[in-house]
């Protein structure tokens, strides 16, 4: 229970649907004086936690997680940064810290169920993406080990959030209109580079100036640190030339941020690392020809209930067609059938078949950038 | 759910039935204030002054060294603050002190040095008893005030207070303890024992939470914490809580009439649980077990390879209340600085669990947490061995 709307309605649904629930919030850093006022993981929604497990009448718990969440979402955030990848730090937390370090918590308590406020669905126990499109966060939950899914509950993912917010408003619950929070939860005023300063220092190469460079070579700017950038992006990417630039890739090792055009974002292929299924290998659809879903996929419509294998790259990505050339060590390469932009190393890369999660893992590198020939058509 | 058992008596006691009825006169017709010059003053100023006497009468002191003020931590500050601002004209810098003591001496204590003191450590040996030598050594000279805690509050060491107070004098060093878990358990007796401060706190002798007293030795000069009137010789202005106080004094007398018979009590049930918990869980690790002089009440055990955060709620849901550690401000169990200081290993402190009998515990209690408690132990390693 973070103190927001979502996982106060998932208590309150779960006391209404005859559970023995305890609250628990995880301390996943000192609050300290530093920290100014914020929607989510502060001193004051710690407290509102504790207020909606007061109304809900259970008991309410503050865990301290903090140690395992700076060694396993902090620490990986900065070196993330560090290599020039744009990490997700609420994949490694779901990760790691709720759906392991905290279920060991709820066993040491005979705790059957971890439920949490993420719009995502558990069907025949199975993870889905949640009811509501805008709100899916299955996304960020590939990363789950499958052994925890029986155990998980998911109240709020089988509605829209505004059906959350309703419900809390009915129950009385003080979060109903609680401004969601869009920010990191351990990174202050939205500000990442912060806590990459704190950690390495201000020499660390990924704040220290560079080169930015087009394709051919040719250097059109400096940078003043390449954390500051992710593949996709025009912010900071200096201007003056005919067609929008973006940055296309970054190279740690000698500090420099590539920009190029629209075209050079496209990526044919991906490589992926640290594969995470959560389904068994049968379900796994793999060398079979991947669907191109289109976007209507989103809003629900039945042909996206079809058996469909599709990989996301992004959390507002469209799910793309792709085919898995290669799987090895825990390695994965898929060619996609349409070039995607934007693919982006630290990202994840997240397989669907239809709404259900199949599993997914860390994007490694793009593939094949620029446009290629089609692949044939394989039999099905 | 069985009875509730509460064993967690060193954060705070149930307020006694005769105390509340000591109070009561005094949030009814009894209402007036001490300071003013009418009968409803008059008559609660003597009802204050009585309550002074009482108390001071169960610390071996006299009444106009009693300073009531609203607990055990405005007690250590006003001490150690007004004590050691008190000396600053003379040249007198340092603080000695330990790093077993409270938060409250110890945040004292940090803020004197922010005001410009030098702050010395004594050193603790592995039981959280205070190496003499060491403060013989820290005291000899330039300190203007010692603090030692009588008992600690986690691990239920006693100190040796009257060999430090004594050497403490004869250097002309102000000696302060810190005697709220001490008090009620341990004959204090400022005639004996040449300590020049003495922080006493009512919540933990049954009294309500909100009402302490500062014990300052005639001739002590101290520097108040507030200011603006003239209450408590002009030492402690606000108009004086008159209820507690007399709820303090009433406490106070009857845990120092009742002092023996229960410390033998309550040192009877310690020693069946200590013994019950090392029958069932033979590497559970008892802190300060080895002190020659130990709280009758307190246990503090680790058992390696249990988490303390996870113990304490599986406990709680059972119906059985400890504590671990200190609170953060964000409410989780802080692993405990008085086990860091005595050396325990990380993964010993991270386990740690205080248990700290009273007033509600008996024979029947320590057999049900002892059987729970192992249950549990047992569950954490069994889950422990799995998840390897």
């Amino acid at each position: 229970m973070s103190g927001g709307v979502d996982s106060s309605v998932a208590a309150a649904l779960l006391v209404e649907q005859g559970y023995d629930v305890v609250g628990a919030t995880m301390k996943l850093f000192c609050y300290g004086d530093e920290v100014p006022d914020r929607p989510c993981c502060s001193l004051d929604s710690i407290n509102d936690a504790r207020r909606v497990c007061q109304t809900l009448g259970v008991p309410h718990y503050v865990l301290n997680l903090e140690d395992a969440f700076g060694h396993d979402v902090v620490d990986d955030f900065v070196s993330e940064y560090s290599r020039g990848r744009t990490p997700i730090p609420c994949v490694r937390c779901n990760t790691f810290t709720k759906f392991r370090d905290l279920v060991r918590k709820a066993d040491a308590i005979d705790a059957r169920y971890v439920a949490t406020g993420h719009y995502a669905r558990m069907i025949d126990g199975a993870l889905h993406r949640g009811l509501d499109p805008a709100k899916d966060q299955s996304y960020f939950m590939w990363g789950i080990d499958a052994g925890v899914l029986p155990r998980m509950l998911l109240p709020v993912g089988h509605q829209t959030k505004a059906e959350t917010r309703a419900v809390a408003r009915k129950i009385g619950l003080n979060t109903a209109d609680k401004v969601e929070s869009q920010d990191i939860c351990f990174v202050p005023d939205g500000d990442h580079t912060k806590i990459i300063r704190r950690k390495l220092g201000d020499s660390a190469p990924a704040l220290s100036r560079g080169p930015i460079m087009l394709s051919s070579g040719e250097v059109i700017g400096e940078h003043e640190g390449y954390a500051r950038f992710t593949i996709g992006q025009r912010r900071g990417v200096p201007g003056g030339f005919p067609e929008a630039m973006y940055v296309v890739a970054i190279r740690p090792e000698s500090r420099t941020v590539m920009v190029g055009p629209k075209e050079e974002l496209l990526g044919r292929g991906l490589v992926v690392r640290e594969v995470n299924w959560l389904v068994a290998a049968d379900k796994r659809c793999r060398d079979r020809r991947l669907q191109t879903a289109d976007r209507s996929f989103a809003s629900g419509t039945d042909n996206a209930r079809d058996s469909t294998f599709s990989v996301q790259i992004r959390h507002h990505a469209a799910p793309a067609a792709a085919e898995v050339i290669r799987d090895q060590d825990g390695e994965i390469e898929l060619a996609l059938d349409e070039p995607v932009s934007a693919i982006t190393p630290g990202q994840s890369a997240v397989f669907y078949d239809g709404d259900r999660v199949l599993g997914g893992g860390v994007i490694e590198a793009a593939r094949d950038a620029g446009v290629r020939a089609p692949l044939p058509i394989l039999a099905a | 759910m069985p009875e509730p058992i509460y064993l967690d008596h060193a954060a705070t006691t149930p307020v006694r039935p005769e105390v509340v009825e000591a109070m009561t006169p005094f949030y009814g017709p009894r209402f007036g204030n001490p300071s003013s010059l009418h009968r409803w003053g008059r008559e609660a100023r003597a009802a204050l002054d009585e309550a002074r006497e009482r108390l001071a009468a169960c610390l071996g002191a006299r009444s106009d060294e009693v300073f009531f003020t609203s607990g055990g931590t405005e007690a250590d500050n006003l001490a150690i603050l007004g004590g050691w601002r008190a000396r600053q004209a003379e040249g007198r810098n340092a603080v000695v002190t330990t790093p077993i003591e409270h938060k409250a001496v110890l945040g004292a204590v940090h803020q004197a040095s922010r005001e410009g003191a030098e702050e010395r450590l004594c050193r603790v040996d592995a039981n959280g008893i205070v190496d003499v030598a060491s403060f013989d050594a820290l005291t000899k000279t330039g300190v203007a005030l010692a603090s030692v805690m009588w008992m600690n509050n986690e691990i239920g060491t006693i100190q040796p207070i009257a060999t430090m107070a004594g050497m403490a004098k004869e250097r002309d060093v102000l000696f302060h303890t810190d005697g709220v878990q001490a008090f009620g358990k341990v004959e204090i007796d400022a005639r004996k024992v040449p300590f020049d401060f003495l922080a006493v706190s009512g919540h933990k002798i049954g009294a309500p939470k909100g009402c302490g007293a500062a014990f300052v030795r005639r001739g002590t000069v101290l520097e108040s914490l507030f200011h603006g009137g003239t209450q408590e010789r002009g030492k402690r202005p606000g108009t004086e809580n008159v209820a507690a106080a007399i709820g303090l004094a009433r406490a106070a007398e009857m845990a120092c009439a009742e002092r023996e018979r229960e410390v033998s009590r309550l040192r009877g049930l310690r020693q069946e649980l200590e013994k019950g918990l090392r029958e069932k869980i033979p590497d559970a690790v008892i802190h300060g077990f080895g002190a020659a002089e130990r709280a009758p009440h307190i246990v503090n055990v680790s058992v390696p390879g249990v988490d303390s955060e996870s113990m304490l709620m599986a406990l709680d849901l059972q119906g059985i209340g400890c504590s671990a550690g200190s609170a953060c401000q964000a409410g989780t169990a802080s692993p405990s600085h008085v086990l860091t200081a005595i050396g325990a290993s990380r993964e010993l402190v991270n386990g740690a669990i205080r248990m700290s009998l009273g007033s509600l515990n008996d024979a029947k209690s320590v057999e049900r947490v002892v059987e729970v408690f192992a249950k549990l132990v047992a569950k954490s390693r069994g889950l422990a061995a799995v998840a390897s």
